[in-house]
């Protein structure tokens, strides 16, 4: 008997690719032979247009790069500039950043729990994780005054003090029962268990060749936080997840346990800011803004990855080359070779473990 | 296998009551035209302009165009214009506005169906 080979396209707009991403797979009978990404669609230009653009004017764009975690990438632009000119921030500012980027990361993997669940065909988790995001969302829009491009950061500090402070309490008093909550419809479900135990085992040495960072590394058990050699978050303790299952299941249970340690670092962030006195930073003139001459680049363990930024300046107020590093990027390339002998209706699972935004990889 | 199948049956039985449970909550949603959410003053909708010195540093710090400026025939007077076509509400022109002239306002239903009406005109400033 012979067979044939299938080739099927998976996108750009099936409703289970996150955005608009598109899989070239290569089908004998249900098993996949071969898959291809296909990205681009989503591309917006962010690193060539921050060529003719000041600083400040690129500031409240950044966020737009992965809108899901939009502190993530102003916090590293904001760092290029003060590595730049040095400048050293002050504790409570330390603090506000590191307490408004731990409530970004639960929100993002919130937004994963929910959408990770529907590509599996669990339609409630969604609505709940969604509720409980909606939450941190409208703290957000209360400080900053919107609920996803927040433009909060500035070069040197933050826009205004914080406050509203009883809201973020209350969230992190909150939010361990709903994880609770969550965990005993999702952690121990047979038939969730079926679609993402032993499923897309991603080995450590492949992780490393595919320079996978963040939570997806450490469901494979290697324990790389760049947060612990941050020193935005010096002072802070906590430990990073390391789960040594390596499949679908594992990094699922490696954002859950990670919303909760960051709900701990939050609470140590808040137990400071109430303490704290008014906020004292000192912030540049944005106005007429150049770096010095040379080549700057920023890191930050973002809710997909390692997060980095390159900032080549000629002395000018506009960068000569600004180039971004998403853990989503490398994400996706993987799927060339964790989807390589798994079966089609596993695809699907084993993309959405992965976490991409697709806004993110295209840039 | 007995073991595995009865762990299976009590975690689905748990998953499921933790959903039945919900079925009594009181929804979360509000229904969007007749029942409108409260907005904190530090929302960025619509901008307005009052008390503009016309220094022209919201024209700089605007990333995406959307504030021009221009004399009359004296070549005193700035016209300021704001296109809320192009404008992203980053809100970074009344952030760094010296005058706190311009102001983020709580309108965000901006739909309209003459494209003029999404310019703001602003008439003033001294240039001596």
């Amino acid at each position: 008997m012979t067979t044939t080979r299938l080739k099927l396209n998976l996108g750009p707009q099936h409703p289970s690719t996150h955005g608009v991403l598109r899989l070239l797979l290569e089908l004998e009978g249900e098993k996949i032979i071969s898959c291809e990404p296909d990205i681009g669609y989503l591309h917006r230009g962010m690193e060539k247009m921050a060529e003719k653009m000041t600083y400040i004017q690129y500031l409240p764009l950044v966020d737009r790069i992965d809108y899901l975690a939009g502190f993530f990438y102003s916090e590293l632009l904001c760092r290029i500039v003060e590595q730049a000119l040095c400048i050293e921030l002050p504790d409570k500012v330390r603090a506000i950043r590191v307490m408004l980027l731990e409530m970004n990361r639960i929100s993002s993997h919130l937004l994963w729990i929910g959408a990770f669940l529907m590509d599996l065909g669990a339609v409630s988790p969604f609505f709940y994780a969604f509720r409980e995001r909606e939450m941190i969302l409208r703290y957000f829009e209360k400080l900053t005054g919107q609920r996803m491009m927040y433009n909060y950061f500035v070069f040197g500090g933050v826009r205004k003090d914080i406050d509203y402070l009883e809201d973020v309490e209350y969230i992190v008093s909150y939010l361990p029962q709903k994880l609770d909550e969550y965990e005993k419809i999702i952690t121990e479900n047979p038939i969730f268990l079926r679609r993402t135990e032993g499923k897309g085992i991603l080995e450590p040495d492949t992780a490393y060749s595919f320079a996978i960072t963040g939570a997806n590394l450490r469901a494979s058990g290697i324990d790389d936080d760049y947060r612990k050699s941050d020193y935005l978050y010096k002072g802070f303790d906590f430990k990073p997840i390391v789960l040594d299952n390596k499949d679908s299941w594992a990094r699922y249970k490696a954002r859950v346990l990670e919303i909760r340690e960051s709900l701990n670092i939050i609470s140590q962030a808040l137990d400071y800011l109430k303490k704290a006195d008014k906020l004292e930073q000192r912030l540049i003139n944005p106005i007429n803004l150049k770096l010095p001459q040379g080549d700057y680049s920023a890191e930050i363990e973002a809710p997909r990855g390692l997060a980095c930024c390159f900032v080549r300046s000629d002395g000018q107020e506009k960068p000569y080359r600004l180039k971004w590093r998403t853990g989503s990027y490398y994400s996706v390339n993987l799927l060339r070779e964790l989807l390589k002998g798994e079966y089609l209706n596993d695809a699907i699972a084993i993309a959405g473990s992965l976490d991409i935004i697709l806004p993110e990889v295209d840039k | 296998m007995a073991l595995k199948l009865i762990k299976s049956a009590k975690a689905l039985y748990e998953g499921l009551m933790t959903v039945f449970v919900h079925l009594f909550r009181k929804p979360v949603t509000l229904e969007y035209p007749e029942k409108r959410r409260i907005l904190n003053d530090a929302f960025r909708g619509k901008p307005e302009v009052n008390g503009c010195v016309g220094c022209g540093i919201c024209k700089k710090v605007c990333p995406s165009g959307a504030i021009n400026y221009k004399k009359d025939e004296n070549g005193k007077v700035y016209f300021y214009e704001f296109d809320l076509k192009k404008c992203i509400f980053c809100g970074n022109c009344a952030y760094y506005c010296p005058k706190a002239a311009i102001k983020m306002t709580g309108e965000y239903e901006l739909a309209c169906d003459n494209p003029q009406g999404l310019k703001l005109d602003y008439k003033g400033g001294i240039n001596d």
